[in-house]
């Protein structure tokens, strides 16, 4: 999760995630050495005495700032457009989850094998228990197996919702009579958080979602134990 | 915020100087260079470079703009080259882990079946009992 000044990405958590991190560093470091060149050619255009009257024009340099960004903007197209396409692809899932956006609540359905269905309430700050973490914890966790392909079809009862875990590097608009899908993989055993990312009314802020992996065998006693329940 | 002077005038905040361990140095407010892979050696690098080309230029024709002209030049290319070079040789790591945790996988899951890779082939048994 997320914790209190952060500015970076969370640790990733799916091998999407991971190359989406890897690009930032890769067009950071790219972003930073333009912004040291133009700092530096500041301070230099600033503190010469030298000026030039009558130049007309200059080949050579314009040559340069002409490929010199046409090259730059290639070195971050092939990563991005590659990662892009890497996003799209869903590979055989395991296991299928509808996620619905309410107001405000998100509510989850495994309809794969049983109907088993329940709804994700946040819990309110003054029912936290120590150690829980405000505003993001929920009654309902959604649970999927570790290292399990998983499709997610996100959709809305009512009005626009998103459905967003940063460290899992999803984010999906919820739209009321549309069917949105997408797809992970969980690197790592783990709880991961996001909130709701679509203005949804007053209590939008309010309406977390927690993903929660396990090993297969902890899935099927959960998805056992939530059946017996219902 | 996590500067001593904070500390002198607020007092010790044990939530604040916990908070500092988390953010890094970021040069010029972008770049975390001790979280970033493969960023503190390529801005180390590119240091070293920049000041060899720049003193090198200034001691060839004691020009003394120009060498650092040359210098801005030489932490450029220094810093692509090591950025470049180490984070290809992370990425082929990151490969030959994936392509082991895989193998490790298999072998747990194939263990005492007819799919585990480390069975001989029974042919080799028939041949040498006859």
């Amino acid at each position: 999760m997320a914790h209190p000044s952060q500015l970076g990405f969370q640790d990733a958590a799916s091998p999407v995630m991971e190359e989406l991190l890897h690009f930032h560093d890769h067009t950071l470091m790219i972003v930073f050495l333009i912004s040291t060149l133009v700092l530096y050619i500041i301070v230099a255009m600033v503190t010469t005495k030298l000026t030039n009257k009558f130049i007309l024009d200059s080949q050579e340099i314009e040559i340069i700032w002409t490929l010199l960004p046409a090259l730059i903007l290639i070195l971050i197209a092939l990563p991005s457009l590659r990662i892009l396409y890497l996003m799209d692809e869903i590979n055989d899932p395991h296991l299928t989850i509808k996620a619905m956006g309410h107001q405000w609540y998100w509510s989850y359905e495994y309809t794969d094998y049983e109907d088993l269905g329940f709804d994700s309430y946040m819990i309110p700050t003054q029912d936290l228990t120590p150690g829980q973490f405000r505003l993001l914890e929920t009654d309902h966790r959604m649970v999927i197996p570790v290292e399990s392909p998983v499709r997610v079809l996100v959709s809305a009862d009512d009005v626009l919702h998103s459905w967003a875990v940063p460290s899992l590097g999803i984010k999906m608009d919820a739209v009321p009579g549309r069917l949105n899908q997408t797809a992970f993989i969980t690197s790592r055993p783990g709880v991961f958080y996001g909130q709701c990312s679509e203005i949804c009314g007053a209590n939008h802020s309010f309406m977390p979602i927690v993903v929660e992996a396990v090993p297969l065998e902890h899935f099927e006693n959960w998805s056992s134990l939530m059946l017996e329940d219902a | 915020m996590c500067s001593s002077l904070w500390g002198l005038h607020h007092g010790f905040n044990p939530v604040l100087s916990r908070l500092c361990v988390f953010q890094g140095f970021k040069l010029l407010g972008i770049l975390d260079v001790q979280r970033t892979p493969c960023a503190r050696d390529a801005i180390l690098h590119g240091a070293g470079g920049s000041v060899a080309a720049g003193m090198l230029y200034f001691l060839a024709t004691s020009r003394v703009r120009r060498s650092f002209d040359v210098g801005l030049a030489g932490f450029i290319l220094t810093t692509l080259g090591s950025w470049f070079y180490c984070r290809i040789n992370n990425a082929k790591l990151r490969v030959q882990q994936r392509v082991i945790q895989e193998g490790i996988r298999n072998k747990v899951i194939y263990e005492g079946t007819v799919l585990d890779p480390s069975n001989k082939p029974k042919a080799d048994a028939r041949s040498g009992s006859s």
